[in-house]
């Protein structure tokens, strides 16, 4: 592929009056050219597709003719191509035509995509590094529903059944969570790399071989990069430094993943740190590795003041926000909670300083570890028990890699609209849908493994580099995620309630999941993978369903779908999140969503849109410590909006047309879209939509206008 | 009254041997891989975590639970009057 | 006595807790600046939320709540407030009570029956007659306003003292005259007047621009 193939009318040649009047020069990849020759045609079928000799000289020759019947003076090798596919559809020859298919784009869409932004992930910025990467992803996404999942999954995806996530990252894992303990004990030693680098003595390079091999990374996985208890581990390399010194080193840290917009794409690196107030359990008696890679003959134990002293100041720099007083966008900065955090002394102190982090910018967000289990956070809210091997393995840090292979995420409203109210028919659609979801995951698994098998000359020589004994990516503990969008529209096609209005409908709404969740256990049990139930992110996908929907199933859709329909901003709830709008009290939704969270194993979160709220950090962190205590939710976030001025630079809260320092109008709104803040320019319609309807909690937390009414109790 | 339990469960067993569970208004629901009804009513009384690691599992009326064998076999003597 | 406005959960009106709030009507004031009037002046606009329904909720929202607030209006002006008070005690929640000191001996009755948890009393300016009453929009009697303050200061009541500053009228001196004042005082919060729909359209103020600049200079900042 990537010759292109042009016909010029040759003076010379049209003289002599040979075989053809037609001079064909192919311009090849290597930009030279070649003369027609007919039996690349031949050649191309016979190599490309099933055809037999006899079909494939027959057809080139049909197009030969064609081409010299015409009196066209230019052909290009797509148009070459796509006259051998005619002929071959002519001969009912399908599965030949769909193996020969040219995966490309159409002029017009390339110049569009140069000049306008890419709306799909508002992580990607506008320019010639997002434009190449929107090309490629658009080329790989077509392979991969052409090349690695059968019709039936292609279709479904095609079709708005279930979305296939990232599949123009189809040669990539979806996430990877690892520790700083790999790159401290193996230094910098990347396959194919210009020079190699040995275990840092320095903060400063451990910090960039951080940074770098978070970009490494971030260029073989799909989404996130997750980092483990990265105050505990980065502790050793600040001992005898001063308060200042750390603080400069936590500001690198951060400064350097918020500004990482320079990497693939233009993307930042979608970083999650891991941070705990606590030394956790599992890594208390682990030898703690130091300058140079080497033991310093401490246990992390040992290391809790400095650890402390780290994560204290990382918030203090997240509290100042970026030169211009915003907040930063990465990296995320994700909290653990557990029982021992509330046994670790000055917690309440921290939890103050990290609830006024969340009131004042937002960045905080909660893990709540209940119970004596050991938990890891990984990308996106991506988290798991620690099972026994685990453990084991936490003893050499450097172990624990993990990843998520692929995402998937079934439309749940439209199984509501096929079901048409009956119990039998919704159930059986749903275990179709996951059936089918597990054979997307075991075709994308086969695809990755084939690629993995051609080892440090493959493609994918990173993730199988080996330096303690197995390689990088760990798959055999590869999860594979099986996301839901809507849950709150199929409950309410489905029994006529929304899940915030009847005690009813939630029960109803966890039966779904719960049967979702026996489906993927009894998966996983077969095919020994870890089928798991996560709360999609869906940036894009809330959206792409109720589009497709509104146009499939417009009488059912148009009675659920949330947004406004006229202006096209039409959306579906997140995953199993209640109504955006209901006015439900913080202390309600915390606790009704979070009656979902243990089903869904690989992560949920729910969300507190705060709007120009500034609640008093105490009364957060009394929230935080009943929200542990009182319920089961897994994780939530307090999200405000910010308005940062292009003309003065100056950020203030609350979204307003004008900024309230200069009076401009050239503004920008900031919040937090899904499970990270950008700036609102960048939204999808659907999440513009979304943003419109938020329900901003202001009697729980503003400044009162007037007095408030109350919230119905649900029933 | 609920009582959760598992088909495995020897300390479930022993429950439901001690007890009359409809005389004393008591139904019985059971964990297991093809139950979704069961997983969701446990998942509302925020019990999953706990059923991972013990059952049986009593609801009481006003949704209280009683976690565990011999803390249900007390309670229901006592109710009992035994 | 009706109630008139019921917030759950607030995470606002009692520092670091979180508390319901509960909304009595009337008031024997008239701030201009005041943001609740429309509950001072037309309190017959807002049905009354029955008692049993807020016990429904205060009572499954328990485990949350560290207690009530109850606000206004002015909720010394009700002669039930006893009651109201005693019933929320019932429920083991402790209450916090918003007061503009106008009534000592209804507060040092609460007090004496152990009825409040948190006393948070209005300051409206400095303690002489023009400046309070300015502030007040009525008459006001200054020693019954000592009187009140006397159950914070001496510490006989938890509590605080709240002044909602009006860029206009509390100017640094003016400020720097109430802090001698308090000096002894626990704690004295500022609370930013908010312009939106205060009871003298000519304090309104539109948001954004002024709003942003006044209450940041009322911060201090």
């Amino acid at each position: 592929m990537g010759t292109i193939v042009e016909l010029h009318q040759d003076p010379k040649v049209s003289e002599v009056k040979e075989t053809t009047d037609l001079a064909l020069f192919v311009r090849t990849s290597n930009e030279d050219l070649v003369t027609w020759n007919r039996q690349r045609i031949v050649d191309a079928l016979v190599r490309e597709t099933l055809v037999d000799f006899d079909t494939a000289e027959a057809i080139s020759k049909e197009v030969e003719e064609f081409i010299f019947s015409t009196k066209i003076s230019m052909v290009t090798a797509p148009l070459i191509r796509e006259l051998v596919d005619s002929k071959l559809i002519e001969r009912g020859l399908e599965k030949a035509r769909i193996m020969h298919t040219r995966l490309g784009v159409p002029l017009y869409d390339v110049d569009q995509m140069i000049v306008h932004p890419n709306k799909e992930n508002a992580n990607v910025p506008h320019g010639p590094e997002a434009t190449n990467l929107t090309l490629a992803e658009g080329i790989k996404k077509e392979y991969a529903l052409l090349s690695v999942f059968s019709s039936q999954v292609g279709d479904a995806h095609m079709r708005g059944d279930f979305h296939l996530h990232d599949l123009g990252f189809i040669d990539r894992p979806y996430c990877s969570g690892q520790s700083l303990e790999y790159i401290k004990r193996f230094g910098l030693n990347l396959p194919n790399a210009l020079s190699m680098a040995k275990p840092a003595k320095h903060p400063e390079v451990l910090l960039a071989h951080m940074v770098k091999f978070a970009a490494a990374l971030q260029s073989h996985f799909a989404g996130a990069i997750g980092w483990d208890a990265v105050n505990l581990f980065f502790a050793p390399y600040l001992e005898g430094l001063s308060d200042r010194e750390i603080k400069q080193l936590a500001q690198m840290m951060i400064f350097e993943f918020s500004q990482q917009a320079v990497a693939r794409g233009g993307q930042a690196i979608f970083t999650d740190i891991n941070l705990y107030w606590e030394v956790p359990r599992h890594f208390e008696k682990v030898p703690a590795i130091g300058p140079g890679g080497k033991y310093t003959g401490k246990t992390y134990l040992d290391y809790l003041p400095l650890a402390q002293k780290f994560v204290w100041l990382l918030f203090d720099v997240f509290k100042e926000g970026d030169g211009a007083g915003r907040p930063f966008f990465f990296p995320k900065p994700l909290v653990h909670i557990t029982e021992k955090f509330f046994q670790t002394p000055n917690h309440q102190e921290f939890l103050n300083h990290i609830c006024e982090v969340a009131a004042l910018k937002g960045n905080t967000y909660f893990v709540f570890d209940r119970g004596q289990t050991a938990k890891i956070s990984e990308c996106c809210r991506l988290s798991f028990k620690l099972e026994a091997q685990d453990l084991l393995d936490a003893h050499e840090p450097w172990r624990m890699r993990y990843c998520a292979l692929q995402n998937v995420t079934i439309n749940f409203p439209r199984l509501a609209y096929q079901a048409e109210g009956n119990d039998t028919t919704l159930f059986a659609k749903l275990a179709e849908s996951v059936e089918l979801a597990v054979e997307a995951h075991l075709q994308k698994n086969a695809f990755i493994l084939k690629l993995l098998s051609l080892g440090e000359r493959g493609p994918l020589s990173l993730l199988t580099m080996d330096r303690d004994g197995s390689p990088y990516l760990r798959l055999q503990r590869a999860t594979y995620l099986i996301g839901m969008v809507g849950l709150n529209e199929l409950v309410q096609y489905h029994t006529g309630e929304e899940l915030h209005e009847s005690q009813k409908a939630i029960k109803f709404g966890l039966k779904v999941i719960a049967y979702m969740k026996l489906l993927t256990d009894r998966f996983s049990q077969k095919y020994g993978m870890r089928f798991v139930l996560e709360q999609t992110p869906a940036e894009s996908t809330a959206y792409r369903f109720a589009k497709l929907d509104l146009q499939k199933y417009p009488e059912q859709a148009g009675k659920v779908i949330k947004g406004d329909k006229a202006q096209g901003e039409v959306y579906y709830t997140n995953s199993t999140l209640f109504n955006i709008s209901a006015q439900m009290n913080p202390v309600d939704r915390v606790r009704y969503e979070g009656l979902f969270h243990p089903l869904i194993e690989a992560g949920a979160l729910t969300h507190i849109w705060i709007g120009e709220s500034r609640p008093d950090k105490e009364s957060l962190a009394n929230f935080i410590i009943k929200t542990f205590k009182l319920t089961k939710n897994d994780q939530i976030a307090f999200s405000p909006e910010f308005t940062t001025c292009r003309a003065c630079g100056q950020t203030s809260r609350g979204l307003m047309e004008k900024c309230p320092y200069c009076g401009s109008a050239e503004v920008d709104g900031i919040t937090r879209i899904t499970g990270y803040f950008t700036k609102i320019s960048s939204w999808n319609k659907g999440k513009i939509g979304e943003l419109r309807d938020r329900y901003r909690n202001t009697p729980y937390f503003s400044m009162r206008e007037a007095v408030s009414p109350g919230v119905e109790e649900p029933t | 009254m609920t009582l959760f339990t598992k088909a495995d469960c020897q300390k479930c067993h022993y429950i439901k041997d001690h007890f009359n569970l409809p005389s004393l208004g008591i139904q019985e629901e059971i964990l297991g891989e093809d139950n979704a009804e069961a997983l969701a009513h446990l998942a509302w009384h925020e019990l999953i975590e706990t059923a991972q690691k013990e059952l049986p599992i009593l609801i009481l009326d006003d949704n209280t639970a009683v976690v565990g064998a011999i803390p249900i076999k007390k309670y229901l003597s006592h109710q009992n009057g035994n | 006595m009706g109630i008139k406005g019921f917030i759950e959960t607030s995470f606002l009106d009692w520092p670091g807790k979180i508390c319901a709030v509960l909304f009595l009507p009337y008031c024997n004031l008239r701030c201009p600046y005041c943001h609740n009037h429309e509950l001072v002046l037309h309190p017959d606009r807002f049905s009354d939320f029955p008692w049993d329904t807020i016990q429904q909720r205060l009572e499954v929202l328990r485990n949350w709540l560290d207690g009530v607030c109850i606000t206004g209006g002015e909720p010394t002006l009700h002669s039930d407030l006893p009651e109201l008070l005693d019933r929320i005690h019932g429920l083991g929640l402790a209450v916090k009570l918003d007061t503009n000191g106008t009534h000592p001996e209804m507060l040092e009755f609460l007090i004496s029956q152990k009825l409040v948890d948190y006393l948070a009393m209005d300051i409206k300016g400095p303690l002489d007659q023009k400046s309070y009453g300015r502030s007040a929009g009525v008459r006001i009697s200054i020693p019954e306003i000592k009187k009140s303050m006397e159950f914070i200061l001496s510490g006989r009541v938890a509590g605080e003292f709240r002044t909602t500053v009006v860029p206009e009228w509390h100017t640094a001196p003016v400020l720097a005259q109430m802090a001698l004042e308090l000096k002894e005082a626990p704690k004295w919060t500022h609370q930013a007047f908010n312009p939106a729909q205060p009871l003298d359209p000519a304090l309104r103020v539109e948001r954004g621009h002024g709003f942003e600049r006044a209450a940041n200079k009322a911060n201090g900042s």
